[in-house]
C-alpha cells in the first residue's frame, strides 16, 4: 500500500474515477432515469406515508411533523451520501470472484481508497440535493434553531458518515475472506433503515442495541436531536468516541483481512 | 408431472446450499418486520385507535403481511430477465418443457422454503414479543383468504415474467424491477394498511392490481370486509390476472420472434 | 423395392429473414441430409451457418420455403420433435450450478421421458467414455472447466437425440479439450448413429469429423460435397517450404512457380501435385538448401479460395 499520496492527488483520482463511472451509468439513459426516479419514489412514498400518519396523530413520540420530516430526511441524506461515495463497495464481490481484486492490489493506488471510493455514481446526486433542500426548508419550519445546534448537527453528520464508512470497511474486510459481501451490505442497509424514524420509537432492549451496539441511533437520530437542542453533551461526546473507535477497529480488521488474503494462496 | 416437481425440489436443494445467504435474507426480513412493528407499536398505544385500527389489529396486520409476503413475494421468476439477457433462454426453447411452468415450479420451491422459515420466525417472535394477534375462526373467511392468496401468487408471477420480458428489447432489466418493488412496497400495503389513506386515493388504488397482492387477502382474513366487498375485490383481482396473462402471452410471442433472430 | 431409410430431409427454398433492414440471412438454400450423416457447415462470420441451424432446430421461422426434420416441421416445436433433437451451443449452461450433476441429469430424464433402464444404460456408457463416472455426485460449481463441459455434453445427449446440432462446439476450449471433444463426437456418431450437424470456424474440426461439408457464404451454398472433392477441386496444390543456406537472388525463384511467401531464408511455394517431385528435385539440385518440406494445402487456404472465388 502506498500511503504517501497528497490529498490533492487523492481528490484528483477520485474525481477521475467518479466521472468515468458516472459516464458509464448514463450510457443507458433509460436505466439511469429509472434508477433516479426509483430512488426519489422510494423517498417520496415513505414521506407521503409519514405525512398521512402525522396528519392524523399530530405527533409521533413527541415530535411534530416537521421534526419527523427532518429526521427522515437526515436519514436519507446520510444514506445517499454514503451510497454516493461508497458505491464501489456494491461491486466488490464481483472483483473478488473474478480475480480483479488481485489486479487492484498490484496497482499503485491505495487499495482501500480504490475499492471504497472508486465508483461513485452520479445517479445518487439528485437524491442528495433534494434531501439538502428539504432539510433547509424544514429547519425554517421548526424554529428555535441555534447556530450551536447547526454546528453540532453538522459535526454529528460527519460522525455519521464516519460510522457508515467504517461499516463499509467492515463489510469488505469480511468480504475478502468469505466473498459474502452483498448480504452483509444489505443487512447494513436494513439496519440503518431502522433509523428512518427517531429511534425513540423502539423499546429497550432493542433501543439500546440499535443506538449503541449497532450505532444506527448515533448515525441517524442524534444529529437532529443535537440540532433541536435535546442531546446531552455526554451523548454528543460519546457519539464521537463511538464513531472514531469504530473507524479504528474497522481499519484494523481491514489490515488483518488483507494480510490474511495476501498470504494465503488463491 | 414429475419434472415440475423435480424442478421445485431442485430449487429447494439449491437454497440449502446457500445456507448463509438464506439466513442473512431471513434476518433482513425479520429486521424489516421489527422496524414496522415497533413503529406501529408506538403510534398506537393500547386503547387508542387510528382509523379503525387498534394496536391489536394493526400488529396483526403487520405480522400477517409478513407471512403473506413470504408466500406471495418469494420468487425466482425475477431471474427471467437475466436469463433472456444471457442468451440461456435458447436452451429452454429446444427442450420439451413449458417455460412458464418451469419458472412457476421454481417459484413454488422458493416459496416453500420461505414459508417454512417465516412460520418458524413468527412463532419465535410470538413467544418473545407476545403481540396481540387476531385468530380468524370463520371458515368462510379462511377459505376465501386462501383463494385470494392463490390469485396473488399467480398475479405476482405474471408480473415477474412481464418485467423479465423487457430483456427481449433492453438489457436494463433491473431498473424497471427496482421501481416495481418500490411501488409494490407502498401500494400493496407492506408498510401500512391502505385504508388509512384518504378516501379518493384509496378508491383509485383499489382499481390497481397492487393491493390484491398483500393487503386484500389479509383484509379478508381479518374479517374486515363484507361479502360484497370480498366478491368485488376477488373479481377485480381475477380480471387483473387475466389481463396480465394476456399481456404476458402476447409479449412472449413478440419477444421470441425478435430474440431468436439475433446471432447469439 | 428398396425402402428408403427413415431419412432426415432438410430443404429450404428461398429464405428471407426480416431484420432491421431486409437482409437475406439465408438466400436460396437447399439440401438433403440422411440419417447418421456427420456434416459440417463452414463459412465466415455472418454467412448464415447459425441461422441455418436455428431454422433446422425450430428456433427460427423461415419466411419462405419448407423445412422437414425427422418428418416434423421444426418451428412448431412439438414435444415429440424436441425429444429427438439436441442443440449444443457454445458455452450456454444447462446444469444447475450448485447441485450435483446427477440432479440435473435426472431432471432431463423426466423432461425427455426416458425410461429408467435406458437412462442408466446411456449414462453408464457416456460417463465411462468421457471418464467422469466418479464426478456425478459432485456439485457442478466444484468442477473444472473440462469436467463441466463433459457433464454438459452428457446432459445434452442423455436422451440420445436422433439429430444433434452443434454450434461452434470447440470454441473457447484449449487444444487438448478440442481434440478430446472431436474424438467423442466421432465416436458418438458411429455408436449411436445420430445425425450430427455442426458449424465451425476451426478447420481441424471439419477435417477430423466431417466427410461431407457444406460451405456457406452470403447466405448461399457455395459447395456441398465430400471434403476430399473440395480439396481436389479447389486446391490440387501442395506447399513446398524451403530454407536456404545462402542468399538467393529472388529473380531465380520466379521460374520455380507460384510463390506464396518469400522472406529469406524461407520460401514457400504452391506447386501443382503433378509437378511436386520435379520442382522439389530442381530446388535441391540448383540451390543450397538447409531444409525442405512438402505439405498438403491447408484447408483454410482452400476455403479462403472458395470464398473469394465465389465472391467475384
Amino acid at each position: 500500500m502506498v500511503g504517501n499520496m497528497s490529498i490533492k492527488k487523492y481528490i484528483r483520482l477520485w474525481w477521475l474515477m467518479t466521472s468515468m463511472v458516472s459516464q458509464n451509468a448514463f450510457v443507458s439513459r433509460f436505466g439511469a432515469i429509472i434508477f433516479i426516479l426509483g430512488k426519489i419514489l422510494r423517498f417520496a412514498s415513505f414521506l407521503f406515508f409519514l405525512i398521512i400518519l402525522l396528519s392524523r396523530t399530530h405527533a409521533l413520540v413527541n415530535y411534530n411533523i416537521w421534526q419527523i420530516i427532518f429526521f427522515y430526511t437526515t436519514f436519507n441524506l446520510v444514506d445517499s451520501f454514503a451510497q454516493f461515495f461508497l458505491r464501489e463497495v456494491y461491486r466488490f464481490r464481483t472483483y473478488v470472484i473474478s480475480g480483479d481484486f488481485d489486479y487492484i492490489l498490484t496497482k499503485p493506488i491505495p487499495t482501500l481508497f480504490r475499492i471504497l471510493f472508486g465508483g461513485s455514481d452520479a445517479l445518487d446526486i439528485p437524491m442528495l440535493l433534494i434531501s439538502i433542500a428539504i432539510l433547509v426548508f424544514s429547519i425554517g419550519k421548526i424554529g428555535n434553531i441555534t447556530t450551536l445546534g447547526v454546528f453540532l448537527y453538522l459535526s454529528l453528520l460527519i460522525n455519521g458518515f464516519i460510522i457508515a464508512f467504517s461499516f463499509h470497511i467492515l463489510v469488505i474486510s469480511i468480504g475478502i475472506l468469505t466473498a459474502e459481501v452483498d448480504n452483509a451490505l444489505w443487512l447494513y442497509r436494513d439496519l440503518t433503515a431502522m433509523g428512518r424514524l427517531p429511534i425513540d420509537i423502539y423499546k429497550d432492549p432493542m433501543r439500546f442495541l440499535i443506538t449503541f451496539v449497532i450505532p444506527v441511533g448515533i448515525m441517524m437520530t442524534f444529529p437532529a436531536k443535537a440540532l433541536f437542542g435535546i442531546l446531552s453533551a455526554k451523548l454528543f461526546f460519546l457519539s464521537v468516541i463511538v464513531g472514531l473507535t469504530l473507524l479504528y477497529l474497522s481499519l484494523r480488521l481491514w489490515k488483518f483481512s488483507l494480510k490474511n488474503y495476501t498470504s494465503a494462496s488463491s | 408431472m414429475k419434472k415440475y416437481f423435480l424442478i421445485a425440489k431442485n430449487t429447494w436443494d439449491e437454497m440449502l446450499t446457500y445456507r448463509v445467504s438464506f439466513f442473512m435474507w431471513r434476518l433482513r426480513t425479520i429486521l424489516q418486520l421489527l422496524t414496522i412493528y415497533f413503529l406501529w407499536f408506538s403510534i398506537l398505544p393500547q386503547n387508542k385507535s387510528l382509523l379503525g385500527y387498534t394496536q391489536s389489529t394493526m400488529l396483526t396486520y403487520v405480522l400477517g403481511i409478513s407471512l403473506i409476503g413470504s408466500i406471495v413475494l418469494s420468487s425466482r421468476s425475477y431471474i427471467v430477465g437475466e436469463e433472456i439477457n444471457s442468451g440461456n433462454l435458447l436452451n429452454f426453447l429446444l427442450k420439451p418443457i413449458n417455460y412458464f411452468k418451469y419458472w412457476f415450479s421454481k417459484d413454488i420451491g422458493d416459496k416453500s422454503m420461505n414459508i417454512v422459515f417465516s412460520i418458524i420466525e413468527l412463532t419465535i417472535l410470538f413467544i418473545i414479543l407476545k403481540p396481540p394477534f387476531f385468530f380468524q375462526t370463520n371458515l368462510a373467511y379462511i377459505s376465501l383468504f386462501f383463494f385470494s392468496v392463490v390469485l396473488s401468487v399467480i398475479l405476482y408471477f405474471f408480473f415477474n415474467l412481464l418485467l423479465g420480458f423487457i430483456g427481449f428489447w433492453n438489457p436494463e432489466v433491473w431498473a424497471p424491477r427496482f421501481i416495481f418493488i418500490i411501488l409494490l412496497n407502498f401500494f400493496a400495503g407492506a408498510i401500512f394498511p391502505l385504508d388509512i389513506l384518504p378516501g379518493k386515493i384509496y378508491l383509485f388504488l383499489k382499481l390497481l392490481p397492487f393491493p390484491y397482492l398483500l393487503y386484500f387477502p389479509l383484509k379478508i382474513y381479518l374479517g374486515k370486509l363484507n361479502f360484497v366487498e370480498i366478491f368485488t375485490g376477488l373479481t377485480i383481482s381475477f380480471v387483473w390476472v387475466i389481463l396480465i396473462y394476456i399481456l404476458v402471452k402476447f409479449i412472449w410471442a413478440k419477444g421470441l420472434k425478435a430474440y431468436t433472430a439475433y446471432g447469439r | 423395392m428398396h425402402q428408403k431409410d427413415p431419412g432426415m430431409v432438410g430443404s429450404f427454398k428461398s429464405l428471407i429473414l426480416r431484420k432491421y433492414e431486409t437482409v437475406k440471412a439465408v438466400d436460396d438454400i437447399s439440401f438433403n441430409i440422411d440419417e447418421g450423416e456427420l456434416i459440417g457447415f463452414i463459412g465466415p462470420n455472418g454467412a448464415g451457418k447459425t441461422t441455418t441451424l436455428k431454422c433446422l432446430s425450430g428456433l427460427l421461422f423461415p419466411t419462405q420455403g419448407d423445412i422437414s426434420v425427422l418428418n416434423f416441421t421444426p418451428y412448431s416445436r412439438t414435444p415429440e420433435f424436441l425429444r429427438q433433437i439436441a442443440f449444443v451451443m457454445g458455452q450456454k449452461n444447462q446444469l444447475w450450478w450448485d447441485l450435483p450433476a446427477i440432479d440435473s441429469l435426472l431432471l432431463n430424464k423426466e423432461i425427455y421421458d426416458i425410461s429408467n433402464e435406458r437412462f442408466n444404460e446411456v449414462l453408464e456408457d457416456l460417463s465411462r467414455t468421457l471418464d467422469v463416472k466418479g464426478l456425478l455426485k459432485v456439485q457442478v460449481k466444484k468442477m473444472s472447466l473440462g469436467q463441466r463441459m463433459k457433464m454438459e455434453l452428457i446432459a445434452s445427449l442423455i436422451h440420445t437425440p436422433k439429430v444433434l446440432f452443434l454450434d461452434e462446439p470447440t470454441i473457447g476450449l484449449d487444444v487438448l479439450m478440442q481434440r478430446n471433444l472431436r474424438e467423442f463426437i466421432k465416436e458418438y456418431n458411429s455408436r449411436y448413429k445420430s445425425t450430427i450437424i455442426l458449424t465451425s470456424h476451426y478447420m481441424a474440426d471439419v477435417e477430423e469429423l466431417c466427410k461431407r461439408v457444406i460451405i456457406i457464404n452470403f447466405g448461399k451454398i457455395i459447395f456441398d460435397g465430400d471434403l476430399s472433392n473440395l480439396i481436389e477441386k479447389y486446391a490440387p496444390y501442395k506447399k513446398i517450404s524451403v530454407i536456404f543456406k545462402e542468399y538467393v537472388d529472388p529473380k531465380r525463384l520466379d521460374r520455380l512457380g507460384d510463390i506464396s511467401n518469400f522472406e529469406y531464408p524461407r520460401l514457400i511455394l504452391n506447386v501443382p501435385n503433378k509437378k511436386v517431385s520435379l520442382i522439389a528435385s530442381s530446388i535441391l539440385k540448383n540451390f543450397q538448401v538447409d531444409d525442405i518440406t512438402i505439405e498438403n494445402s491447408q484447408i483454410e487456404d482452400i476455403i479462403e479460395k472458395v470464398y473469394t472465388q465465389k465472391k467475384k
